[in-house]
């Protein structure tokens, strides 16, 4: 009977292309928690692991952790009022890779290149501030999403930030520009930044990235600019940035951050409304503290099987008017473990390049055999005028 | 006449034509001649004894539209020939004194401060038409337009025009005269432009458009109009040496566009920004319209007094109909040809017009690297097709020669789709790929068709490849916008794929037909030879035209109809005027019409 039932699950999976069996939850194990705060967990399922997830907003900072275990491992959550205080797995987790925006800065871009300049003033804005409010949300077998609200607590900032979490259980172009890949190893991420008061003349906004893997301490995350031929589904940007752990690199079952290093700067994303995104260089950070999700979740690893880094991404082009311009700042990344999906070239341009080429070089074969058909007919056809004239 | 080439950068249409056919006996009775208006694309067409090369310039516009030379012109003409004879120290009979003095309108230097004079003319209508080429990126980051609207701007030019060109020429020919259709459509041209820089200025999308749909009024028929100073001007060896000229100075109007608009545009960074910077811009690149229309207003003061002092004087003229209905009877060859001049040149101008962002984006080139690496293939068009004329004329084998051109652009635009390969090397393979095919197509038509439905089937080119050129450019943009670079090189490609077929096509058609279009001049030579003894048939009648273009020696022994009128009614006349104006008119004859011209 279980036998049955796994092969027709395992059917209908593969017959609705899913890599992995999603099941996820809103506060799971805490009866107390209202709206303002929010943590989605993901059991997703695979054939040979599984992957834990979680999406954080309860601290305030959002945080996005990432556990891989075995096919059968099971995690359960420990609260502390409205807080989780204790993750527990039933198995030794095998890699975890974790990423939180801890903050935002508001610099001044004051040579006018567009990225965050440690030569120009800056303002950190940390997020551990900002109240969260979950605006829509999916949990289904099918998809999993959210999207979130954020208001800095302090009424004398105004400003939005807007999020949006989103895993499929299957590889799929995103819907929205710049249409990165997501898998069922990765979920898809947007921020916007929506109409932040500015205190400075040249104020952009940059987002500041904390990450923790489960490596050795003293090695490095590094990300790699991949350029690819093909920008069919992000026109006119050829670049793919990749933020690799050191497993990623090495073995593949490491973790990612996947995005192409475009931002745009209004609500309808389109080529006229992008502008660059820029990736600082990836420093050390010491480990966060107790008082935050990621402290909590990595409390029990010694520090050297931590590895803990940041970086910064900043948005903006030269002249285009700073961040007050247009008031707003939109980008998307993908989040994930193992190695980063490919795009690969669509079934449209090999058919246009197969019939382009086929149709040619078959009419001129067909043309050739019609000419030397019709000549060597001829050349039966007259055989005696040939040896008359002889 | 519009100016200009690309559809980025040089749009132009028109046609540089020679000097017309002598038809008849009586000079007087040698009316109009019609003028083919080409787009963008050069074709130089050089016959081996005939020291002399025709450039079909061909973009933005297609006609034929009707130009019409009066007796005087041909007068003047006459009168020139002749003293050309003269100064090249022949001992001729006609014994007009060639004036001494640089300020007589017939001497060398004068004339040559009148075409120094023509080619500025030109400049300042070449030069803005791809101000915003040159700028591209700057239009979408200052004034935020997306690549669809930014196509409008080049596209919106084309449009008039596919109209205007008709227009253009008979108004000047029938009311404004040379001198004042010259200024009228200069500042026509130069209103536009500052209309143009004023709408990036207030940045105003729809003032913009406006700009540039005046300036592409004007700018066709200017176009049309400095053909026609050309043609008063000078004759024989000399107007198409000065055909040609023009034509690498329009190519330099454009390139020197791309060089300096970046540059221009720092600088003007000092005083502004944003969309006023760029409006600012625009309106110095205005300036070089207004200097072309100084230019203007001199030579028409130079035109005027040599008219005074030579003489010319003014003729009636008469319009003779056109027959529409001679396209039924075009042969599929000329069909299919005609979808290589549409889907080939789709693969060029709309790459031009959006190349520079390309480049920025995909080889990280910075934008003025950019402009001078899309400049490239104007150039390369400029430099090399009088000598890939030449080579065709010596070799034959259009079809192949268009064959090789069509699959080395295939491979020129797969490196830049699929490699990142330094763009140069897919740039210059294009760029001469281009030329080639240029100097392979056009004569084609010339040995397609009766000579004289010549007009009507270049116009017919012409009007086809304009409309695919206004539509397809706006749809470029769309797909950038929409589906990225790699599917608007894969358009281009399914276009030059679509070329290459319609090239096996023909070729396979012909060869069914002898394979004349495929032959070398010798295998011509021969093959027409046998036509004329065993009959007349196809092969004759495209060997007729044939002959003409390529074979001198054949040409002397078999005279078309009428050059044999020509060559009695000049024998009362000098013998190396007669000569020379008989080579031209048989030259002529294969690129115009020439009884019965043809009126649209």
């Amino acid at each position: 009977m279980h036998l049955q039932t796994l092969l027709i699950v395992f059917l209908l999976s593969l017959a609705y292309g899913q890599d992995r069996q999603l099941i996820s939850k809103l506060n799971p194990g805490c009866p107390n928690c209202d709206s303002s705060y929010t943590l989605v967990y993901t059991r997703a399922e695979g054939q040979d692991d599984t992957i834990h997830q979680i999406w954080d907003f309860t601290r305030g900072v959002p945080s996005v952790i990432y556990a891989v275990g075995t096919v059968n491992s099971t995690m359960t959550i420990a609260w502390n009022r409205r807080e989780p205080e204790n993750f527990t797995f039933t198995e030794s987790v095998k890699y975890s890779f974790a990423a939180a925006i801890d903050k935002l800065y508001e610099y001044e871009d004051c040579q006018d290149v567009g990225h965050i300049d440690d030569r120009c003033p800056r303002r950190a804005l940390p997020l551990r501030d900002v109240g969260w409010a979950l605006n829509a949300s999916i949990l289904t077998s099918d998809e999993v999403m959210i999207t979130m609200h954020g208001f800095y607590k302090d009424r004398r900032r105004s400003g939005l930030i807007h999020m949006k979490l989103d895993l499929l259980p299957f590889t799929d172009y995103a819907v929205d520009l710049p249409r990165l890949i997501h898998t069922a190893n990765s979920s898809l991420i947007d921020i916007s930044l929506v109409n932040f008061t500015t205190s400075m003349n040249a104020s952009r906004y940059a987002i500041h990235f904390l990450m923790v893997s489960t490596d050795n301490w003293n090695d490095v995350m590094n990300y790699t600019m991949r350029k690819s031929l093909d920008d069919e589904h992000t026109p006119g940007v050829f670049e793919i940035i990749e933020v690799k752990t050191p497993k990623s690199r090495t073995s593949g079952a490491g973790g990612f951050m996947q995005f192409r290093p475009v931002g745009y700067t209004e609500q309808e994303r389109s080529v006229s409304s992008s502008t660059n995104a820029y990736i600082s260089p990836i420093t050390r950070k010491p480990l966060p503290n107790n008082m935050t999700t990621l402290g909590r979740f990595y409390k029990d690893y010694e520090p050297v099987e931590l590895l803990a880094q940041q970086m910064f991404i900043s948005f903006g082009l030269p002249g285009d008017g700073y961040y007050k311009q247009r008031n707003f700042t939109s980008w998307s990344f993908t989040f994930g473990y193992g190695s980063p999906p490919v795009e690969s070239v669509s079934l449209f341009v090999i058919i246009i390049i197969s019939i382009g080429l086929g149709v040619p070089v078959l009419l001129a074969l067909s043309g050739v055999t019609f000419v030397l058909v019709r000549r060597y007919r001829q050349r039966r056809n007259l055989p005696e005028r040939f040896i008359d004239d002889e | 006449m519009l100016c200009t080439g690309s559809i980025v950068s040089i749009v132009g249409n028109t046609i540089n034509l020679l000097l017309p056919p002598a038809t008849s006996k009586d000079p007087g009775s040698y009316k109009s001649l019609p003028v083919i208006e080409f787009n963008n694309v050069t074709i130089y067409f050089i016959t081996r004894k005939l020291y002399s090369f025709v450039q079909y310039k061909q973009l933005a516009s297609f006609s034929p539209c009707t130009y019409t030379l009066t007796t005087k012109d041909y007068k003047r003409r006459a009168q020139s020939s002749k003293m050309e004879s003269s100064e090249a120290g022949g001992s001729s009979r006609l014994t007009q004194v060639p004036p001494t003095s640089w300020l007589h309108p017939s001497n060398r230097i004068h004339r040559f401060l009148a075409l120094l004079l023509m080619c500025f003319l030109c400049f300042g209508s070449y030069f803005c038409y791809d101000s915003p080429g040159a700028l591209a990126d700057n239009f979408k980051n200052d004034s935020h337009l997306n690549t669809s609207q930014f196509a409008l701007l080049y596209s919106i030019y084309s449009w008039p025009n596919v109209v205007l060109c008709f227009i253009g020429g008979y108004l000047v020919d029938r009311y404004f005269g040379v001198r004042l259709g010259t200024v009228i459509y200069m500042t026509i041209v130069f209103v536009g432009a500052v209309l143009f820089a004023l709408g990036v200025y207030i940045n105003t999308y729809w003032l913009m458009i406006l700009g540039r749909f005046v300036f592409g009024i004007g700018g066709e028929s200017l176009q049309v109009v400095v053909n026609n100073y050309v043609v008063l001007w000078f004759k024989g060896k000399e107007l198409n040496m000065v055909f040609g000229l023009q034509l690498s100075f329009s190519r330099f109007g454009s390139t020197v566009n791309f060089w300096v608009m970046e540059p221009v545009y720092k600088w003007v960074a000092n005083y502004y920004s944003g969309y006023e910077q760029l409006g600012v811009t625009l309106f110095l690149a205005s300036l070089t319209c207004f200097i072309s229309l100084i230019c203007g207003v001199i030579l028409g003061w130079m035109d005027y007094r040599a008219e005074k002092i030579l003489g010319r004087q003014d003729e009636s003229q008469s319009d003779e109909p056109v027959h529409l209905k001679d396209i039924r009877h075009f042969k599929p060859v000329f069909w299919l040809l005609s979808v290589i001049c549409v889907s080939y040149y789709l693969a060029i101008f709309p790459f031009i017009a959006l190349g520079k962002l390309f480049f920025e984006r995909k080889f990280d080139f910075l934008p003025q690297a950019a402009n001078n690496v899309n400049s490239m293939i104007y150039l390369l068009s400029a430099a090399l097709s009088p000598f890939f004329g030449i080579l065709i004329d010596k070799t034959g084998r259009n079809m192949t020669w268009v064959i090789i051109s069509i699959v080395t652009t295939i491979a020129a635009h797969s490196i830049m789709a699929f490699t990142f390969f330094n763009p140069y090397i897919g740039v210059i393979t294009l760029g001469i790929s281009y030329s080639l095919l240029a100097s392979g197509l056009w004569p084609l038509v010339a040995l397609i068709v009766p000579e004289n439905q010549l007009g009507t089937a270049y116009g017919i080119c012409q009007a086809v490849q304009n409309m695919g050129l206004a539509t397809v450019l706006i749809l470029a943009g769309v797909i950038v916008d929409k589906y990225g670079y790699l599917m608007l090189e894969m358009f281009f490609l399914g276009c030059l794929f679509v070329a290459l077929i319609a090239a096996v096509l023909i070729n396979i058609l012909d060869s069914a037909n002898n394979g004349v279009l495929n032959m070398s001049p010798a295998m011509r030579e021969s093959v027409k030879t046998n036509a004329l003894t065993t009959g007349t048939d196809e092969t004759t009648n495209l060997l007729d035209h044939e002959e003409s273009t390529d074979q001198e020696e054949v040409d002397c022994k078999r005279i078309p109809e009428s050059s044999l009128e020509d060559q009695r009614s000049m024998e009362s006349r000098d013998i190396s005027a007669a000569q020379s104006n008989r080579i031209r008119s048989r030259y002529l004859a294969q690129i115009l019409p020439n009884t019965n011209v043809e009126r649209q």
